[in-house]
């Protein structure tokens, strides 16, 4: 690899012989040379991360991440589902709104995620067409990528449970309608008692979507950890108007003045990380187990397009220790038992940054 | 037939939040400008956004004093340029492709990803637009994206009954993009013959003085009673050349008078906004 006559720039050699380049980077041939990437950081040394919530006006929910040259921007918005057009729905007990509000009961916390998941009440989509990247020109369907990025959003959201259900019914409470009710003659009495008849002084009218949409405005490398960051960051952010059910009208009416935070449990931090082979992709694969590797924290489009193995491990230590949601490995057989647990203390030390860097 | 590559939420359609009218009267009455007519708002441009990208910029249009009121936010990347695909036919210029697209939180009412009518209106204008600028024949054989993501729009969040003002937010919209893309251009080395810059002016009824409209520069809708036409201009200061013009609204045929003057204010406009962008890239350069 080394030609003494020629001198090529080092974005010469990185473009020409990446693998290369980056295994002589990361293992100097003198002694007192610190091993570090072709981006001059250390193998386990994520890039600094900038959060900026609430920058959009028109959404309720906002937030702007930045991790090196990855940056993303998340709206959240929410819209109105009212009950009559979901198609199989099933009223809620009226008992369990009082259940919800007073302690959270296990069973209570597992109806909730039932009923975001059957109503699809959050639609999370991951928008990278910007030319964010050479390779993502829009005009085209979304990219494999992208598609999938939506998904694990999508699937981390509901497994997580950071949304609760509760906070995104909208009640018709009766007993509170009353009031203005009493003033009109009969008709409203006779409405009211046929309504106790059946039963429904209080119940759900219509449920709140929260549409999550993420849009890249630049990007390099490891898109999940900043698009999640994004997502939390951004309902951490939300503040939805109070709705009630408005009897005359029959919608549901929006305070202009009055808006409630939504309530988003932990601080799940998603951190990846991808194994970088001494060997490459191609001859890999007939000597599994040889060689060195070196995992490589937080990876840029150059070591991402380098690296077969991928791991995401999902965290939160907002209670105190630390609890791993989710961990999701791709490809290669390097990080076995030990390994994984290794990084769980690695995660746990990206998540202070994260936390650090939401306040 | 819904997206399948998207995830799409609830199969019956959502609405959006209705508001309670209580409390608009107070905000209603507050449609007043807060510049002098001939002034435009302040804006905050930067290249190199997007660095994996041939040039880029970012655009920021300072927010109104009035709350509820956003600026727009643009950001733009350039890529290329680069060889054509085999398929395509020979060019002996360089083939301009814009794209504009807001953003699905970019407005009022919720965007959906696919390009709507006007977002390809957009885009044809900024091409016209900047194919004037850009010298074409250096590059035959070869393409040039300009993508263009609205991340904020410029409207009103109150003002919810007000319909048909879309129409003059899409000359903002064109005015804010026309810059945003020269920056652009300018950041990728990509020549032009000089840098290109978009600006508005608009006849205005305000409700004082029904009788006399005047024309004001970088209008927002929101300040004045009625938008009764608006141009959205390219210009190019030192050769003194329009690259588009866009004109909507009605006005007196007879009155050519008022026609000039309106594109003499939108030229002002341009020249404004050319000044923070000339600012901008000479930072970048030096």
């Amino acid at each position: 690899m080394t030609t003494p006559g020629l001198s090529f720039t080092r974005p010469v050699f990185a473009k020409l012989s990446p693998h290369p380049y980056l295994l002589r980077n990361l293992s100097p041939s003198s002694p007192g040379a610190r091993p570090a990437r072709t981006n001059g950081r250390a193998p386990q040394e994520a890039r600094p991360v900038h959060i900026n919530a609430s920058s959009l006006s028109h959404a309720h929910g906002s937030a702007l991440v930045r991790t090196g040259d990855t940056t993303v921007i998340c709206g959240v918005r929410g819209e109105i589902l009212p009950v009559e057009r979901i198609p199989q729905y099933r009223p809620l007990d009226i008992r369990k709104r009082h259940q919800d509000e007073g302690g959270e009961g296990a069973v209570e916390a597992a109806v909730g995620r039932g009923e975001l998941k059957d109503y699809d009440l959050l639609v999370p989509n991951i928008e990278l067409a910007t030319g964010s990247a050479p390779q993502f020109l829009p005009g085209v369907p979304p990219t494999p990528l992208a598609q999938t990025l939506s998904t694990r959003v999508y699937s981390l959201l509901h497994a997580t449970g950071l949304v609760e259900a509760a906070d995104l019914r909208i009640w018709y409470d009766h007993s509170k309608a009353k009031g203005e009710e009493r003033e009109d003659t009969n008709m409203g009495e006779q409405e009211e008692e046929e309504e106790r008849v059946e039963g429904k002084e209080e119940r759900v009218v219509a449920y709140w979507v929260l549409y999550i949409d993420l849009l890249f405005v630049s990007f390099d490398g490891n898109p999940f950890d900043a698009a999640w960051a994004a997502v939390v960051a951004a309902l951490r952010d939300t503040k939805l108007p109070v709705a009630r059910w408005d009897l005359d009208r029959e919608m549901v009416v929006c305070s202009r003045t009055e808006s409630r935070k939504l309530h988003v449990k932990g601080l799940p931090v998603a951190c990846s990380a991808a194994v970088f082979m001494e060997k490459e992709q191609a001859e890999a694969g007939t000597a599994v187990g040889e060689g060195r590797h070196w995992i490589l924290l937080d990876p840029d489009r150059l070591e991402e397009s380098l690296c077969r193995e991928m791991i995401t491990m999902v965290v939160d230590c907002s209670d105190g220790e630390t609890r791993i949601k989710h961990i999701e490995k791709q490809g290669g057989t390097v990080l076995g038992r030990e390994l994984i647990r290794g990084y769980a203390g690695v995660a746990e030390g990206r998540w202070k940054e994260i936390r650090g860097a939401m306040k | 037939m819904t997206d399948r590559r998207r995830i799409n939420g609830p199969a019956a359609a959502t609405i959006p939040p209705f508001f309670e009218d209580a409390g608009l009267q107070e905000l209603k009455s507050a449609k007043v400008r807060s510049r002098p007519p001939n002034v435009i708002r302040k804006m905050y441009l930067k290249t190199g956004v997007t660095p994996s990208a041939s040039g880029s910029a970012y655009l920021e249009i300072e927010t109104s004093a009035k709350p509820g009121v956003s600026g727009l936010k643009l950001s733009c990347s350039v890529h290329g340029p680069r060889s054509l695909p085999r398929s395509s036919p020979f060019s002996p210029h360089i083939v301009l492709s814009t794209h504009v697209k807001y953003a699905p939180f970019a407005t009022k009412q919720r965007r959906g990803y696919l390009r709507d009518p006007s977002e390809r209106d957009l885009s044809i204008h900024l091409e016209a637009a900047l194919r004037g600028a850009i010298i074409a024949d250096r590059w035959p054989k070869s393409g040039v994206d300009i993508i263009i993501s609205i991340i904020e729009g410029d409207q009103d969040r109150e003002t919810s009954k007000s319909q048909g003002e879309e129409v003059w937010d899409m000359m903002n919209a064109l005015s804010g993009c026309i810059t945003v893309a020269s920056a652009a251009l300018a950041d990728a080395g990509i020549d032009c013959v000089d840098t290109v810059a978009g600006g508005v002016a608009a006849l205005v009824q305000d409700a004082e003085d029904a009788s006399t409209p005047s024309i004001v520069v970088d209008p927002i809708p929101s300040e004045h009673e009625k938008v009764l036409a608006a141009c959205c201009i390219a210009y190019l200061p030192t050769r003194d050349e329009v690259t588009n013009l866009w004109f909507r609204g009605d006005l007196p045929a007879s009155d050519m008078e008022l026609y000039t003057s309106l594109v003499e204010k939108g030229v002002q406009a341009s020249k404004y906004a050319n000044r923070v962008l000339v600012e901008c890239l000479s930072e970048t350069v030096g």
